[in-house]
């Protein structure tokens, strides 16, 4: 699904160069749920980033579901970033004087879906995360967690191939926390692969692999046994935080 | 995703309702104030009569003085002597020709309920209502033999017949002007002319006045002795009485040519010169000066009927317009600013930076257009303002058509010019930077 070689990614002011990844690899699989952890300045967001085309990179090779990236245009980036990827943040990026269907209907825009098709799609991805009732409403009108589930709605109408997690859990409480997690886990069950970032260990530990960053490069591949993983899962087979 | 972008364009003025307001109000100002003026220059500088305007000549010849003399000097006047005219008129140069003078009378009306009151009008030849297209609503110009004969009949404008017969059609009566019965041949429907070019000289207000009141024979306002209402330029003493008054250099009457063909200028050019010639062999005209023949196009630039005033009002209303757009410029880079947070949000859900591009430009289109309808409230209120100053701006300080999409298209470029640079910034914004920061 994404595989980086030799990437690196260097920042350049007229002083100083900043390598915030060097000779970096990875491989997602179709279908993993990974979470990226490290440090701060580590070169988890750099990593991230790349991975979403936000930003290109200074070398190496970078394959997002079969397509070189590099030396791509800024029309074939978006294109590709609307069509393959899913983001949620850790801030959620609502658009707040849009409501939360206006909201979800964003990329369905950029892809072109004609309105009937958007909107089934809105109410779709809206229903998926329980907020189906509130389509009217502005993000201001709903909690953090709720926030994020919407959020999660706009990232999933699209049927991306890869969602992007950026600390979706780090504004919300312990228990809007949980339920997030389980969303993304139920999303990752029916065939999406999920690359998350975060600090929370135990978020890390329920994800089937988790890779760390030190400096800029994978400093172990940490490949969980389903065991482990189901471990973690209840009865009814949903997983829940340790 | 026009259309999107345009709702996006129309929710985007509730957000920042005062930085919208304000930019919405600088640029209606900027657009109003341009459109005010050049809706006046428009007017002043429209072709009155465009099918025919290379057509009609005026022609001058110099028959100033020798004395103090020097070859180059700019013409002395714009009319012609009573000798001129009267010798312009015998020629048969041209298809048409008419000699105008402008006169006044007074009307005493045969109604017991109103009293004598004074009338403007010309003394006019008959070609004259064929020549500039007068419009008639009853009758029709008197005949050339009237022209030859001096004969007491009239053409009343519109609004004189209404006042003495109402409704009626008075062709055929009799009127009562300064002692004389003249009768009625004809009544013109409303005639405005703008610039009132055939009679720049010696109306009250120049190209922008008034309809005439009525028209007379040329011959019977001389043969009538009526008084001449206008510019008279004399440049040597003249004998007592009327008759020596005509027989003087005296320049007063304004002269028309109309030809068949625009070719068939250099023909009449050519006439001009051999008369001016014959003139001068016959002792009657001292100066070598050229003799100038001027196309209604030609005619209004040598008057001066738009003013250096009015274009310098232009330009600087116009120069308003740009520094209303500088401010624009300055509003819309405070209001895209703070939206820095959105972009990085539709660039990562797959808007390219074309498509914020477009997304913005489009939203201050909306903003010119809003701007667009608030300048043209504006420019109305402004041309009215102007329009109280007096009665020849009345004529000129009003809105057509072609002003009115003036003023949307001014109001759009605007904002779409003052919208380029916040929109090129906004597209530069790295949604990376933005996306960690909320």
């Amino acid at each position: 699904m994404l595989r980086m070689q030799n990437l690196s990614k260097v920042y350049r002011t007229h002083m100083i160069e900043t390598h915030a990844l060097r000779g970096f690899e990875i491989n997602v699989k179709q279908g993993e749920f990974v979470t990226v952890t490290g440090p701060s300045g580590s070169g988890k967001t750099s990593f991230l980033n790349i991975a979403g085309l936000l930003e290109e990179f200074t070398d190496g090779e970078y394959i997002l579901d079969g397509i070189n990236v590099k030396g791509m245009d800024d029309n074939a980036r978006s294109r590709l970033r609307n069509e393959k990827l899913g983001f949620i943040f850790q801030g959620f990026n609502l658009i707040p004087d849009l409501s939360l269907f206006d909201n979800v209907d964003v990329p369905l825009r950029y892809r072109g879906f004609n309105a009937a098709e958007r909107k089934e799609r809105i109410e779709d991805a809206l229903s998926k995360v329980g907020l189906a009732s509130r389509m009217k409403h502005y993000p201001a009108e709903l909690s953090g967690g709720q926030q994020q589930r919407v959020a999660i709605a706009r990232a999933l109408a699209g049927s991306p191939k890869l969602l992007l997690a950026d600390e979706p859990t780090g504004n919300l409480d312990t228990q809007m926390a949980r339920g997030v997690m389980e969303l993304l886990e139920e999303i990752n069950a029916q065939g999406t692969t999920i690359l998350m970032v975060t600090h929370d260990p135990e978020l890390a530990v329920r994800s089937q692999r988790n890779v760390h960053i030190i400096d800029g490069q994978v400093s172990d591949l940490v490949r969980k046994s389903p065991t482990l993983f189901d471990a973690n899962a209840n009865a009814d087979g949903k997983s829940h935080v340790a | 995703m026009f259309q999107y972008y345009f709702l996006l364009g129309l929710r985007s003025l509730r957000r920042n309702p005062a930085l919208t307001a304000l930019m919405v109000l600088t640029l209606a100002v900027g657009v109003a104030a341009s459109v005010a003026t050049l809706t006046i220059l428009h007017v002043m500088s429209g072709d009155p009569i465009p099918h025919k305007s290379d057509r009609l000549f005026v022609p001058l010849v110099d028959n100033g003085p020798i004395e103090g003399y020097k070859p180059g000097d700019d013409r002395p006047d714009n009319q012609v002597s009573y000798r001129d005219a009267v010798n312009f008129l015998n020629s048969k140069a041209a298809e048409r020709a008419t000699a105008i003078y402008g006169t006044s009378v007074a009307v005493e009306p045969a109604r017991k309920d109103m009293t004598v009151f004074i009338s403007r009008g010309l003394g006019v030849g008959s070609d004259f209502f064929n020549m500039f297209d007068a419009p008639f609503l009853h009758g029709q110009p008197w005949s050339p033999a009237d022209d030859k004969a001096g004969a007491n009949v009239v053409v009343l404008g519109r609004k004189l017949a209404e006042k003495l017969y109402g409704g009626t059609d008075p062709v055929g009566q009799r009127i009562t002007m300064s002692g004389q019965q003249y009768q009625i041949v004809g009544v013109l429907d409303t005639w405005t002319v703008v610039p009132r070019f055939h009679r720049i000289i010696g109306s009250s207000d120049g190209a922008f006045s008034d309809e005439d009141d009525m028209f007379i024979p040329f011959a019977a306002g001389i043969r009538n002795e009526l008084p001449r209402n206008g510019s008279t330029t004399c440049t040597s003493d003249v004998p007592p009485g009327y008759q020596a008054f005509l027989d003087s250099e005296c320049t007063w009457i304004q002269f028309w040519f109309e030809t068949r063909s625009a070719s068939d200028r250099p023909a009449l050019q050519n006439y001009l010169d051999s008369y001016a010639a014959e003139q001068r062999k016959l002792g009657r005209l001292k100066r070598n000066a050229p003799n100038v023949l001027y196309d209604v196009r030609e005619w209004l630039d040598f008057m001066k009927v738009v003013g250096n005033d009015s274009k310098l009002s232009a330009w600087l209303a116009f120069g308003f317009l740009v520094l209303c757009l500088v401010n624009t410029i300055g509003l819309l880079l405070a209001k895209f600013s703070v939206r820095a947070a959105e972009v990085g949000i539709r660039r990562a859900l797959g808007a390219s930076r074309r498509e914020i591009f477009n997304q913005f430009l489009i939203e201050t289109t909306v903003v010119g257009l809003v701007g667009g309808v608030l300048g043209l409230v504006l420019a109305f209120g402004a041309l009215a303002l102007i329009a109280m100053q007096s009665k020849a701006l009345t004529v000129v300080a009003h809105m057509d058509w072609i002003m009115l999409l003036t003023t949307f298209a001014m109001a759009v470029l605007s904002a779409v010019l003052a919208g380029l640079l916040p929109t090129w910034r906004a597209c530069q914004v790295t949604p990376a930077l933005q996306l960690k920061s909320q």
